[in-house]
């Protein structure tokens, strides 16, 4: 479309002179498409802009009005769901976030390796005759070993299978097109499924587990938080301190913060590119599995179908933190937890993963680096 | 079952075979085909094939249907009911993987599969209500009859009972459609009167997996429920795959409920929301909650669930020899699904329809496979015949005659039969037993 030809002075060559030109505007022959155009770009900006206090002030409402349509107990209870749900979904987040942030590649198998890991940790709590299952339902202190047993065995299983997918799919690929490891990312998340659904079948699972942590912690008015609910939180946050402080504190997470700077100046600083790169996948697919040991405990229930849709979610989870930002990625699990359990109060069940899908798109339009998202060179 | 379906198309090109035996053969008069009747000279192969979910989240639900159906086959067989001739066995699965459980479109597949099988004149299945919908247009254009063990929808039968059911468009051709159970209605009614009762409540919340089976279920439950005096306090749609019901338990206390409803399937979550509920509010479900996945998804708060399915068989005298052979055949109670011995006598009717066929044409199958087909029907419309389950007959929609359900408990680790209800046609329940 050409500026010099009469013929092409129709409403949307003017629309594009607006958007271009402002001196252009007031000869408009179609001032109100300009006028809406206006109004739209300056919608636009603002949402840009504010978007973060305008995400915080929709959520602030819709628990306000949860409360007053609803009372105080039933925005305690959803609440506390919203916390509960949040965790598991920032576990998960952290791992799609650290692996964009180092090799800026989306690990969609994360999500399988989530479902994956549940599915270890079951298999760790009920062989050898179910040691470690009748050590946690015999005493408190028998909860806290076996607990302990299961977080160290489960993790460690989950992250060489991390450390696998990495050295397998993705490492020859680190310097092809960015097509390529997203396609054998997928790849590998079928893979996995396919793996897990011959292997245990297409039916839940029930992992037996509802005598490991039972009864009431506390009641905060008329809301009764189990203990695994404060369980479930609690891990979910005092990992993800954990982690924070790895990564600040310790030469390997200097060199991962480095790696994710700059591989290849990191590689003339004499940093090992390749163990700091597969030390992530094993930290992320870790991580994913304390998510998955959790899961299983809240819900008793696992599912070889689990990863596929709760990977999506924590993935938006990740994206709406800023991609790359761990911090980000563990606020995000939980804001999308709230998110899910308020939009699912107040606009029904059936619209909460519509509601979830809705903000991916939204924060990708308006604000592509997320809350707390910052350029490219400084991700870690 | 692999085997079968391998052998599909053997059986098919055999059945042909056969059957144009059998209609050269119908030159030679035979006496006429009363009830004393031995059909020695029939001759030739018929196949009879069912439906059902076999793998995946409902493998709890179709498996001892589908035995129950192969029973009955084996021992039509076995006493030469057919005289000369013999009954061959297909069974379908229309359970997928993709849908981890019952699949409409591939319980179409499977209905265009047998429909082209000119040797199949009838099939037991399906058992979910949403797969009915995509299966019965192809068993109608095809003359198929088809009999349903479980199928509790009214919109499949009854013009105008449910508005996510086009009843009519269901039928491009015959009517091919029977079941052996009652409908949605009847059901509904009858939860109804257990909830507001026998149990005494007046706030109910009710949560539906979004399918034909369970939302129409729901609908009927809300329905009826308020008509009886209590109050829906609320309502939740929610699909199958919802894992986590925290958010509409936690809706449903603040707003006073005394039970929650679930118009569903335990494929679909019926026994997840059981294990999410706290141990003081009770479920109330349908017949599609009544398996051991319910149990087993519940956890260590399965009790406290009451369900209505199919009215209980276990103790009729009539059902005895059922249950006795059922043991000895394949070394299982035959108790763990009420619906097992509705798989029998829906496979016995129609046994019984093709043996009416035969024995009115001159003891010989009908060379024509339409004809053959259109004749099954047909006697299917005014059959009477004495099952495990009672009298198997159906009024002009192909429903069964005599409808009601029982109330089950969790006893233990398993379900227990309380009570049988049944409804009379202004929607009184009366508990019978």
């Amino acid at each position: 479309m050409s500026d010099e030809s009469p013929a092409a002075a129709d409403g949307m060559l003017v629309d594009q002179r607006g958007l271009t030109s402002r001196s252009h505007r007031g000869a408009a022959s179609s001032p109100a498409v300009v006028a809406t155009s206006t109004v739209l770009r300056q919608l636009y900006s603002l949402v840009q802009r504010y978007f973060p206090q305008i995400l915080v002030a929709g959520i602030a409402l819709s628990i306000l009005f949860v409360y007053t349509t609803g009372g105080l107990t039933l925005m305690g209870e959803q609440i506390k769901n919203a916390l509960v749900l949040g965790a598991i979904y920032a576990l998960v987040a952290i791992g799609y976030t650290m692996v964009y942030g180092i090799i800026e590649l989306i690990n969609f198998a994360h999500g399988d390796v989530f479902a994956l890991s549940s599915f270890y940790a079951l298999i760790i709590a009920t062989s050898f005759g179910g040691f470690v299952n009748s050590l946690a339902t015999g005493s408190g202190i028998g909860l806290l070993v076996a607990l302990v047993i299961l977080f160290v065995t489960t993790m460690a299983a989950a992250g060489f299978t991390g450390m696998a997918i990495e050295r397998v799919a993705y490492r020859r690929l680190r310097d092809a097109p960015r097509l390529a490891p997203l396609i054998t990312a997928i790849g590998v998340s079928f893979l996995l499924e396919g793996f897990m659904l011959v292997k245990f079948g297409a039916d839940n699972v029930p992992t037996k587990n509802d005598l490991w942590i039972t009864g009431t912690a506390l009641t905060l008015g008329k809301v009764s938080i189990a203990w695994t609910d404060l369980f479930v939180f609690a891990t979910a946050v005092a990992l993800m301190f954990t982690l924070g402080a790895f990564v600040r504190i310790t030469t390997l997470g200097k060199a991962m913060r480095a790696t994710a700077q700059d591989r290849n100046a990191s590689l003339l600083c004499g940093i090992n590119v390749n163990r700091t790169i597969s030390a992530t996948f094993f930290i992320g697919s870790a991580l994913a599995a304390a998510g998955g040991i959790v899961y299983s405990l809240n819900y008793h229930s696992i599912q070889w179908s689990l990863g596929y849709r709760l990977g999506i979610i924590a993935f938006t989870a990740a994206v709406l933190g800023g991609i790359g930002n761990i911090v980000g990625a563990g606020i995000g699990g939980f804001v999308i937890g709230i998110i899910y359990v308020f939009g699912g109060q107040l606009a029904g069940g059936e619209w909460s993963d519509s509601l979830i899908f809705a903000i991916l798109v939204i924060i990708l339009t308006f604000r592509p680096t997320g809350l707390f998202g910052v350029d490219v060179t400084t991700r870690a | 079952m692999i085997l079968s379906k391998r052998m599909l198309p053997i059986l098919g090109v055999v059945g042909i075979a056969a059957l144009s035996a059998c209609g050269t053969s119908t030159t030679t008069p035979s006496s006429s085909g009363g009830g004393g009747s031995s059909l020695a000279s029939c001759q030739g192969s018929i196949t009879v094939a069912t439906d059902l979910p076999l793998t995946g989240g409902d493998a709890t639900d179709g498996p001892p249907v589908e035995k129950a159906a192969h029973l009955a086959v084996t021992q039509a067989n076995a006493n030469k009911v057919l005289g000369g001739c013999t009954l061959k066995y297909v069974s379908k699965d229309d359970a997928t993987v993709l849908k981890n459980g019952h699949d409409p479109a591939q319980g179409a597949a499977n209905f265009t599969a047998l429909s082209s099988d000119q040797s199949v004149v009838g099939v037991v299945g399906p058992f979910n209500s949403s797969v009915a919908v995509a299966e019965i247009p192809v068993a109608s254009q095809n003359h198929l009859a088809m009999i349903s063990p479980a199928n509790t929808n009214p919109g499949l039968t009854q013009v105008g009972t449910n508005p996510d059911v086009n009843t009519t468009s269901l039928y491009p051709g015959a009517k091919t459609y029977f079941r052996v159970i009652g409908t949605d209605i009847t059901q509904g009614q009858i939860l109804s009167y257990v909830a507001t009762k026998e149990l005494n409540f007046t706030k109910a919340y009710s949560i539906d997996d979004q399918e034909t089976y369970g939302k129409g279920l729901s609908t009927f439950f809300q329905k009826y429920f308020a008509a009886d005096g209590g109050t829906i306090v609320g309502t939740a749609s929610l699909p199958g795959t919802t894992k986590d019901f925290h958010t509409q338990v936690a809706d449903a206390q603040s707003k006073g409920a005394q039970v929650i409803f679930f118009g569903g399937t335990s494929g679909n979550g019926c026994g997840i929301l059981r294990s999410q509920m706290p141990a003081s509010l009770p479920e109330l479900g349908g017949d599609g909650c009544q398996d051991n996945k319910f149990i087993s998804d519940a956890g260590s708060n399965a009790l406290g669930s009451q369900v209505t399915s199919a009215p209980d068989a276990s103790k009729l005298t009539t059902a005895t020899q059922f249950y006795t052979d059922f043991k000895s055949t394949y070394n299982e109670d035959g108790t763990e699904s009420p619906y097992t011995p509705y798989g029998f006598d829906a496979m016995n009717a129609l046994i019984q329809a093709i043996k009416a066929v035969i024995v009115a044409n001159h003891d010989q199958p009908p060379s024509d496979s339409q004809t053959f087909r259109d004749a099954v029907v047909a006697q299917l419309h005014q059959i009477s015949y004495s099952g495990a389950t009672g009298t198997v007959a159906f009024d002009a929609n192909g429903d069964t005659t005599h409808a009601g359900f029982s109330l089950y408990t969790i006893n233990g680790t398993k379900w227990a039969p309380k009570e049988l209800l049944t409804a009379d046609a202004t929607g009184k329940v009366t508990v019978a037993g």
